[in-house]
């Protein structure tokens, strides 16, 4: 049990996938317009990353190893095309919101990430919880950048006016440059607060994450070397 | 060549168990999507071109078939149970695209009640301009006579700069009068006043 | 004329990375180094117009006539997917040198989202097959132009003192933002 709540909670603070892990650029950029957008989208890859998670673990045993990745892609596609017809009966104007961002999902580092790196390796409920904990922080950390842009950018929280009168919206933030900067910003102001519990602790300071084509793990998985 | 065999089975089985999976939410689900799509596309226009109606004309809309044999849907609008516009929508060849336009038509005054846009690809604008009050504004309460831009004899406006669009736009009204003229006569049974 | 302003829009205006989103992920991962950036982005336009072609002859003569559009994520990638393995068998074959160049960075390209991205624009968009090849094309070479220039920025902050907490990835991100912001600029010409 301790294990479950250990790898359930690493994807909310150590790992976090946006911030600590560098994972989905894409969308963490694209569609944290507004809170609501990076909360629905968050949505969707909870869904998608426990379900792929729970197949890839289920089958794993069973999957010859050189066709493991084709496999895990099928599985994310299937996921991914259920969550598209879901969302597009149940939450139209969300769908259309998030535009091509939604069939995405399946090459979302996050997804085949986790299914290669941690669920083809580990039994089935340690792969849910993994899942669970790397959807959920994933889902906080857009919902919190979202609520950032939208905040500086239009001068809204979830569609609702909350700032006073006098404070004029930047409206830098709800474009793509301010997505960049905003997101470097998170990302510099996260390290920062590390290096400053280091230093607490009496250790030294370290440099930001970096990203490279390890942090998706696929670098050895897909060229099959 | 065994491990060969396995690969394509187990590849083929999940491709398989995916593949009847996704159909049969498909079944499940295409009702309701369709259903969506009319409120989130087709709605806001319905409602700028009846911007009285007290029924849902999504929920109300029928299919009629036309004597060439195509099927098109038609939105009635009612006031206090009696009908008195239907809507078509019907698309023209603009610029970017198809150009969808909801052309609705008033049946007590046979005359145009309005026109609103369902699809747009013009270019932002210029010919995305169609969708602005000043040109839609023409055809409320317009005869249904006389409909053309003033380049060609008419008494529509173009947008300026976008006479393709403002074609298009023009071409989706000609053929939603086509339809109406042909299913007139059948509005009056299919939705009966109550 | 048509065909120029596509080009344009796709390279500068509606830039990939820039502006659209897209292929994020190894934008940031390999703007490192010039030299690397330059496979990068030569893999990337060979990829992704090879992938458009073939993704929009399956969506308009197997997925469109059979009502199949729903499964168009999962066909699209799986096709992408083998389409870069044997890409990559061919080039070890026939042209090596090519291989030794662009090898290492084909392993990553499945899971670049411009290609799907580019595959599934066209056929959101409505384009006919030349029109979407040259889209394919002109995307292509839209972010190999953005992963050049980052890592042209990239290579000359390594010899600058910036503040420890936003070395690596968080500086690349807000550098990426201004290359944005310029980018921006374009939004008038058309």
């Amino acid at each position: 049990m301790s294990k479950f709540i250990k790898e359930f909670t690493k994807g909310l603070w150590k790992d976090l996938p946006p911030f600590r892990l560098v994972l989905g650029l894409c969308p963490t950029l694209a569609v944290t317009k507004t809170a609501d957008n990076g909360l629905g989208m968050g949505l969707a890859v909870i869904f998608v990353l426990t379900l792929s998670n729970f197949m890839v673990s289920l089958v794993r045993t069973s999957i010859p190893a050189k066709v493991r990745i084709a496999c895990f892609i099928v599985i994310a596609a299937s996921l991914v095309v259920a969550v598209e017809l879901l969302m597009q009966a149940y939450a139209y104007p969300l769908y259309t919101q998030l535009g091509i961002f939604v069939p995405l999902i399946v090459v979302n580092c996050i997804i085949l990430g986790r299914a290669e790196a941690f669920a083809s390796k580990n039994p089935i409920h340690l792969a849910v919880a993994d899942g669970l904990g790397m959807g959920i922080g994933f889902t906080l950390s857009l919902t919190f950048l979202g609520a950032l842009r939208e905040l500086l950018g239009s001068g809204t929280l979830f569609g609702a006016q909350i700032t006073a009168e006098w404070f004029k919206p930047f409206g830098f933030m709800v474009e793509a440059p301010g997505a960049f900067v905003g997101l470097g910003l998170v990302l510099g102001g996260m390290n920062y607060f590390t290096n400053w519990q280091r230093r607490k602790q009496g250790k030294a300071a370290i440099d930001g994450p970096t990203h490279d084509c390890k942090t998706c793990g696929m670098c050895q998985g897909l060229g099959g070397k | 060549m065994r491990e060969i065999l396995k690969m394509v089975c187990i590849l083929s089985l999940i491709c398989g168990l995916s593949g009847l999976t996704l159909s049969f939410l498909k079944e499940v689900t295409t009702e309701r999507i369709e259903e969506q799509k009319l409120v989130f596309v087709q709605g806001p226009a319905l409602a700028q071109v009846f911007d009285k109606a007290d029924n849902d004309p999504v929920k109300d809309r029928k299919k009629f078939t036309l004597p060439s044999g195509e099927d098109v849907v038609v939105f009635p609008a009612m006031e206090q149970g009696k009908l008195t516009g239907v809507a078509i929508e019907t698309f023209g060849r603009g610029y970017g695209g198809d150009l969808g336009i909801m052309v609705g038509l008033d049946l007590v005054n046979d005359k145009l009640a309005g026109i609103g846009t369902t699809t747009l690809k013009e270019t932002p604008g210029i010919g995305s301009k169609v969708a602005k009050h000043g040109f839609t504004a023409q055809f409320k309460g317009h005869a249904l006579d006389g409909l053309a831009l003033t380049s060609t004899g008419g008494d529509i406006e173009a947008v300026s700069g976008a006479s393709v669009s403002s074609g298009a736009a023009m071409e989706a009204i000609g053929k939603a009068l086509t339809i109406y003229e042909s299913l007139k006569d059948q509005f009056a049974t299919t939705w009966p006043s109550s | 004329m048509e065909y120029f302003l596509l080009i344009i829009a796709a390279i500068f205006v509606n830039n990939i990375v820039l502006a659209q989103y897209l292929g994020n992920c190894p934008f940031i991962g390999t703007s490192k180094e010039t030299s690397v950036a330059i496979g990068m982005g030569g893999a990337v336009v060979f990829v992704a117009t090879l992938a458009t072609a073939i993704t929009w002859a399956i969506q308009k003569f197997l997925l469109a006539p059979y009502d199949l559009g729903y499964l168009q994520t999962i066909v699209f990638i799986l096709v992408i997917a083998a389409l870069v393995q044997f890409v990559e068998m061919f080039l070890k074959k026939v042209i090596p040198p090519l291989f030794e160049s662009l090898g290492i960075f084909l392993a990553l390209i499945t899971t670049n989202c411009a290609i799907l991205g580019i595959a599934i624009i066209v056929q959101r968009e409505e384009f006919g097959f030349v029109k979407s090849v040259v889209y394919a094309v002109a995307s292509g070479i839209g972010f190999g132009l953005a992963l050049l220039l980052l890592s042209g920025i990239r290579e000359k902050l390594d010899t600058v003192r910036i503040p420890q907490s936003l070395r690596g990835t968080p500086i690349a991100l807000i550098m990426a933002g201004l290359m944005s912001l310029a980018f921006f600029a374009f939004k008038g010409m058309i």
